[in-house]
């Protein structure tokens, strides 16, 4: 009997062990969100992540739709296995499944709404330009139209002549030039892994962009459109390249400050170019493409001093938003740095592009607010100044000549 | 009765007590292992489409809900056609409604004709939507 | 003395207290028969959340690993029985050849052993593939093409296991009929046969000599009370095994998916898998396992004799030809087996 006794104890010690190290897991947190009304138990251990921005909220994406991984699994290594991108969905080699879809990125069929086929095709993704006038240089090729890009894309819409590029492949080069090229001097488009170093630290893909690191170097998780001058300069103004030695010379100047630290010391540029965020005058099309395979940077990049302050002959373009379905709401919802309502005159590019964070004021001035710094400033139109500038050279850098910034 | 637990007897009983507390959990876990629940997003509104489709004085039956729709001056109104006994769809006979099940009955207003139902048809709510469509609730 | 119950009367009245004797057979087939019913009662418990589609098996295996209360307990039982009820069925006939326990009459006894043994293995694989996860893919595709490598009827036999063109949906439900019904129903049906032969064969084997002529014997109560402690300690392990050991798991299977997956074949056709690597698929996948199988079953057809008063003790002397046989394949198959890791 006593034989029994012992067994039945153990017996019970076993199912006792059993429902304590049940107890000890976690209990599933669920999410479900409206969009794919599965639920998702990714909270369970991400309770503490930050929602991503106000028009991803957690509750209507959800997690999965973004990141992919399984949702039910509540052990990291299964559930993180089929997760696209490993911490970052918007890189451009999984971003269709990402970010994609003709209610979400891509698809829709104007392509001012197609991000993922403009991003993919622009000049920032395919450096088709920096490729095409390299391998022109060292006579790898005998124009300087664009072949290659980085990654092979297509455009079966183009508005220019090229609809496709290949993938630049430094394997099938000859030119000794062009392999140093490929090895030192790629580090910076939207697919690239970033030099190593605080000054050039930024994600791949949409994130490259919209979700800038911390101040410490850490990932947040943010997606946000009030992008600041800093995150643009995780490439530009770092410092040049060199075509003699093929190699990329970081800038050596110390610099405290933002006049200082803006732009490169070679450069050239006026108050507002470093008081303003990149942003402010870069438009969507510039920064973003606008669906076409362009042969360089200089084909895309378009915005001019004049096109916010007019010249001296003409006022800057502008119109009057006539109802509520206007584009200017929709861009200064996702940026609420401007209150616009119906009836307010904005200026718009020569694009077509609205610059919705500016409106014409009663006193014939113009008022912009900062993109990223919310800061308001007034300013005129040329027309009416003392201006004696040549109404037949109205480039920016003719501004510059007169009203550049000493450092 | 002189009932004595010798020593024999308290070891018996001992054992068949901790068997029976192991089973007893045992069955717990059983049941709490059935009693798994998977929410599903509820398939709450449901678009109607156009609201041109639903002339001024029209019934329409909507078999996917299921529910009547009538416009009338003024505003949109949904009935539900289901039967408050147990949940058959009822059927539309003449302006009244009646269940085929175990034989409802429901006026044209939703109320009780005759039982076994004991409950009025449920009115849903229906809204009119900024582009022209209409968006069904189904509670 | 207390009415025996119904438990009491599936055993016989008494037993020679030599043949129930732990250090004798280890309790392998009592053991064996234990983890068929954990199996058996886990396995339905799971039947209420398994999904067999495609496209929701992975997902409901999830669901019953992380969500259900204690359902990664639960699958966790029913793997861990699974696996060690081939290994303990595999010392179990250990145990037959080395105590001398084939022969006559036992000899179709080792027959519908075998064919447990058999069932056993099929069961143990079709539920592997019922995970329906990446890593399953190589051993389904693998092994349904090796069927078809057969002569004559290797196609046909393909169809009837996988019933469509590439495994998919179909092969998933038929597996899911076999495991959970076909195969379990056949094996219900020989474990019965196999214990009744048991009695019918004259209890469990021991020695002939005259000695033995009237062995001292211990009733079905304490026949039945031996079997109770060993499900308790036998149920205490597995529950703490189960509890501490998590069970394998890998993302849903969409297609198939190169790259990614298991490319070594579950433990118990490594062997296999190694001599998969000489050459021809049917000479090596299916024709020599298939022999040393039948080889290992027709033990009790080649060795027929042996001296009556050695059965029933360790390693008889006059089943060395036997034994050596025997342990010539299993020192293959372990060979094989380490070779592949």
């Amino acid at each position: 009997m006593g034989k029994r006794l012992t067994a039945s104890i153990i017996f019970l010690l076993g199912m006792i062990v059993m429902f304590w190290l049940e107890g000890r897991r976690p209990d599933p947190v669920e999410l479900l969100p409206s969009i794919s009304g599965e639920p998702e138990y990714c909270l369970t251990c991400h309770q503490d992540l930050p929602e991503i921005s106000p028009s991803h909220p957690v509750d209507i994406f959800g997690c999965v739709v973004c990141h992919g991984g399984e949702g039910l699994a509540l052990d990291p290594d299964l559930a993180h296995s089929t997760m696209r991108g490993e911490k970052n969905p918007s890189d451009l080699l999984v971003v269709e499944a990402s970010c994609g879809g003709s209610t979400c990125h891509s698809g829709s069929p104007t392509e001012d709404r197609d991000h993922i086929q403009r991003v993919t095709t622009s000049i920032q993704s395919t450096y088709a330009g920096a490729i095409a006038s390299v391998r022109y240089s060292f006579g790898a090729q005998n124009d300087l139209i664009a072949h290659m890009g980085i990654n092979a894309v297509q455009d079966n819409n183009s508005a220019t002549d090229i609809s496709f590029l290949t993938a630049f492949n430094p394997t099938q080069e000859t030119q000794s030039s062009l392999l140093s090229f490929a090895e030192n001097c790629l580090y910076c488009h939207i697919s690239a892994e970033p030099l190593p170093g605080e000054d050039y630290a930024r994600l791949t893909g949409c994130a490259a962009c919209h979700s800038p690191l911390s101040p410490d170097g850490e990932t947040t998780h943010t997606l946000t459109t009030a992008i600041s001058y800093t995150q643009c300069n995780t490439c530009h103004n770092r410092g040049n390249y060199s075509l003699r030695d093929m190699q990329y010379h970081p800038r050596e100047d110390q610099y405290s400050g933002r006049l200082h630290e803006y732009y490169q010391p070679i450069a050239q540029f006026v108050r507002c170019e470093y008081t303003l965020d990149c942003i402010d005058c870069h438009t969507r099309s510039e920064v973003m493409g606008d669906g076409d395979i362009h042969n360089n940077q200089d084909e895309i990049q378009y915005v001019q001093c004049r096109t916010c302050h007019g010249t001296k002959t003409e006022l800057p373009r502008s119109y009057t938003i006539q109802n509520e379905n206007d584009p200017a709401f929709r861009f200064a919802l996702l940026n609420p740095v401007i209150d616009l309502s119906v009836g307010d005159t904005i200026l718009i590019t020569e694009h077509d592009e609205p610059l919705w964070n500016t409106r014409m004021l009663a006193d014939g001035t113009y008022e912009l607010f900062g993109k990223a710094t919310r800061q308001r400033f007034v300013f005129q139109p040329v027309a009416g100044t003392n201006c004696g500038q040549n109404p037949d050279e109205q480039e920016s850098h003719y501004c510059h000549q007169c009203h550049a910034v000493e450092r | 009765m002189n009932k004595k637990l010798n020593r024999r007897g308290f070891v018996k009983l001992l054992t068949k007590g901790i068997l029976t507390i192991s089973g007893g959990l045992g069955l717990g876990g059983i049941i709490r292992f059935f009693a798994y629940y998977k929410n599903e997003y509820p398939a709450n509104e449901i678009n109607l489409g156009p609201a041109d489709q639903y002339p001024l004085g029209s019934k329409t039956i909507l078999n996917q809900v299921p529910a009547i729709l009538h416009h009338t001056e003024g505003s949109y109104k949904a009935l539900s056609l289901t039967c408050t006994h147990l949940g058959c769809t009822v059927e539309d006979s003449e302006g009244a409604f009646h269940c085929p099940c175990h034989g409802s009955g429901f006026n044209a207003d939703g109320s009780v004709l005759n039982g076994p139902a004991t409950q009025p048809l449920q009115t849903l709510k229906i809204e009119l939507i900024s582009d022209g469509t209409l968006v069904l609730y189904k509670q | 003395m207390p009415r025996p119950s119904f438990v009491h009367h599936l055993h016989p009245a008494k037993i020679p207290r030599k043949q129930a004797r732990f250090t004798y057979t280890f309790g392998t087939g009592g053991l064996a028969v234990f983890l068929s019913i954990i199996l058996g009662i886990s396995g339905i418990l799971e039947m209420f959340y398994y999904i067999p589609s495609p496209d929701r098996a992975a997902l409901s295996v999830q669901t019953i690993t992380y969500l259900v209360p204690l359902g990664g307990f639960i699958r966790n039982l029913h793997f861990w029985s699974g696996q060690l009820l081939l290994i303990i069925t595999g010392l179990h006939f250990l145990r037959v050849i080395f105590t001398g326990a084939y022969t006559s009459p036992r000899r179709l006894n080792y027959l519908i052993g075998a064919g447990l043994f058999i069932l056993a293995l099929l069961l143990d694989f079709s539920g592997y593939v019922l995970r329906w996860d990446v890593d399953i893919q190589w051993a389904l595709i693998t092994g349904t093409n090796l069927l078809k490598t057969i002569p004559v009827i290797g196609d046909s036999l393909f169809k009837f296991v996988v019933g469509e063109a590439l495994p998919g949906s179909i092969t998933l439900i038929r597996f899911y009929a076999w495991h959970t019904y076909g195969l379990v129903a056949f094996a219900a049906i020989f474990l019965i046969w196999h214990i009744f032969r048991v009695r019918r064969d004259g209890g469990i084997a021991s020695s002939k000599s005259p000695a033995n002529r009237k062995p001292d014997r211990i009733s079905r109560f304490d026949l039945v009370d031996r079997e109770i402690l060993a499900m308790l300690y036998g149920g205490a392990i597995l529950i703490v095994v189960a509890a501490l050991l998590p069970s394998p798991i890998g993302p849903p299977l969409t297609g198939i998916s190169p790259n990614l997956g298991q490319e070594q074949a579950p433990w118990f056709f490594i062997w296999i898998q190694e001599l998969l690597r000489f050459g021809d698929p049917f000479l090596f996948g299916v024709l020599i396992p298939l022999i040393l199988l039948g080889l290992l079953t027709a033990i009790p057809y080649i060795f027929p004799k042996l001296d009556p008063r050695e059965i029933g003790s360790w390693f008889p002397t006059s089943g060395r030809f036997a034994q050596g046989v025997v342990v010539v394949i299993i020192m293959i198959i372990l060979i094989f087996t380490i070779r592949a890791l």
